[in-house]
């Protein structure tokens, strides 16, 4: 039986990892991090993350803030007012 | 209904970020001239008045900086530049001058005008090149992300029109709530906790159960497990790994690397392709949320209206009933029972072309999986289906690519 015919993915250049990149070029994520913020207000205290979102500079920020609040989230079990 | 339809079990949607057709596939023209891509020739007026042609020369990063403008205003300086406006017919004449707008940088703004050769995109190449390629798949709505992507969820926005926060209205339900309650299964896998999901505020905070990882998802695709439903988000940013490591965004949104994205694409294709079983009984649908401002040429078509009206405010004062469709954005429909180089016609064909937005996957799963169900948006129920493309016969092992990384 003949092989299916293969094609090569590149990896992309190690460099082109860049966490500190500005929040502020990224609307999307900057729109991800106010959803996030509206969110995080109507849970519990208990479930909330501490951060002031309004300080987060780095996309790599803004990931660390959303990873906290997708598990309060989750770990509040849907309960957000 | 087709054999390939008939063992049909499950269907996959994997959604991009912010790439247009002609910038990602106009290269394609050159080698099938069904596809409706770029002849070479199309160009936009810059701000000196000369010409600004398309141009073979996208790079994977550091090209679009800033962020190319996708609000409502800019795509409709992008669309209707030097006409009057709708019901004009779209130039597609406004995107340098657009662009221009954000640094007044002539040399840059000619930029948003470049597309990639099809040497620098070897998966999206090749998926399109041996699966379904549509010629008219546009995004839902002339603006950003989040009102595009609510299309696909709810077949609706809702009457917005931008990036804010919007929130269900009675009648109308997600994709998944309709299926959950029809007894079927679903599930919208984001990437990870830190990239998480866009539908923070009406899935996530209600829906936590339908939620689960990319890693869960090739789990489920390695272990059969895979529900008849899902979507599946990207990464969206740069970030460190759970378990250390560097971790790339994939959503090929500007600046992020185009080629990591195609690293996910053939990640995503194959974990399907890698399970016989799977591999024959699932659809999977790659497509993109919007155009992220970056030049196509073909004009966007009017279609059904949603039942609303866009505030003015997030319109820049251009009155909008969600009448027309967003630019243009890349499509492909992957299966084994789809012919090769099938490409689906678009507006470029008056007699056989089809209009396909992100209103047709929830109308495609909805009449896939539940069948009659009445409470959805017009624009849903308007929306064409793309499941009739699975033909009769199953294309044998050899005939369909994969992917090894580098």
């Amino acid at each position: 039986m003949s092989q299916p015919p293969v094609v090569r993915v590149p990896k992309p250049a190690r460099s082109s990892y860049q966490p500190h990149r500005v929040l502020a070029k990224n609307v999307l994520l900057q729109s991800q991090v106010k959803h996030f913020r509206e969110m995080e207000k109507r849970l519990p205290p208990e479930h909330q993350s501490g951060i002031d979102s309004e300080k987060i500079e780095t996309e790599g920020e803004a990931a660390d803030y959303i990873r906290r609040v997708t598990q309060k989230l989750r770990q509040a079990g849907g309960r957000a007012q | 209904m087709s054999v390939g339809l008939d063992n049909l079990k499950h269907v996959v949607v994997l959604m991009m970020e912010n790439r247009s057709f002609d910038h990602m596939l106009g290269a394609l023209h050159a080698e099938d001239s069904h596809i409706e891509g770029l002849t070479g020739q199309e160009t936009n007026l810059d701000t000196t008045n000369e010409p600004a042609k398309v141009q073979p020369q996208a790079a994977f990063q550091g090209q679009l900086d800033p962020d190319p403008d996708h609000h409502f205003p800019a795509v409709h300086k992008q669309l209707f530049f030097g006409t009057p406006g709708p019901p004009a017919v779209p130039s597609m004449q406004g995107f340098v001058q657009s662009y221009w707008d954000q640094q007044h940088d002539v040399a840059h703004s000619r930029k948003i005008m470049y597309y990639f050769a099809p040497d620098k995109l070897p998966v999206l190449h090749t998926l399109a090149r041996n699966y379904a390629l549509f010629n008219g798949w546009f995004s839902s709505i002339p603006g950003p992300t989040v009102c595009n992507r609510a299309f696909a969820h709810y077949g609706t926005s809702f009457g917005k029109v931008s990036l804010d926060i919007f929130y269900l209205m009675e009648p109308y339900k997600s994709i998944y709530e309709r299926l959950l309650a029809a007894g079927r299964t679903t599930k919208l896998y984001y990437f990870d906790p830190s990239s998480s999901t866009q539908e923070v505020v009406n899935l996530l905070k209600n829906q936590p159960e339908i939620f689960g990882t990319y890693e869960q998802f090739l789990e489920d695709c390695k272990r059969g497990l895979l529900p008849d439903y899902c979507f599946v988000e990207p990464n969206y940013s740069d970030h460190p790994g759970e378990g250390g490591g560097e971790l790339l965004a994939s959503d090929q949104y500007p600046d992020h690397d185009v080629q990591e994205g195609e690293v996910f694409i053939a990640a995503v294709y194959n974990a399907i392709r890698q399970n016989p079983d799977l591999w024959k009984s699932t659809a999977l649908l790659i497509t993109y949320d919007e155009h992220g401002g970056i030049y196509d040429h073909v004009p966007p078509p009017g279609c059904i209206p949603d039942g609303f009206h866009a505030d003015l405010a997030d319109t820049g004062g251009v009155p909008f009933a969600f009448d027309r469709l967003g630019v243009r954005v890349p499509a492909i429909l992957i299966s084994p029972w789809i012919a090769k180089a099938t490409v689906v016609p678009g507006t470029e064909d008056p007699v056989k072309g089809r209009i396909f937005e992100h209103a047709s996957i929830p109308n495609t799963i909805t009449q896939h999986f539940i069948g009659n169900y009445d409470n959805r948006s017009p624009r849903e129920k308007a929306a064409q289906t793309f499941l009739d493309l699975l033909t009769d016969q199953m294309r044998p092992e050899s005939d369909c690519p994969s992917f090894e990384f580098d």
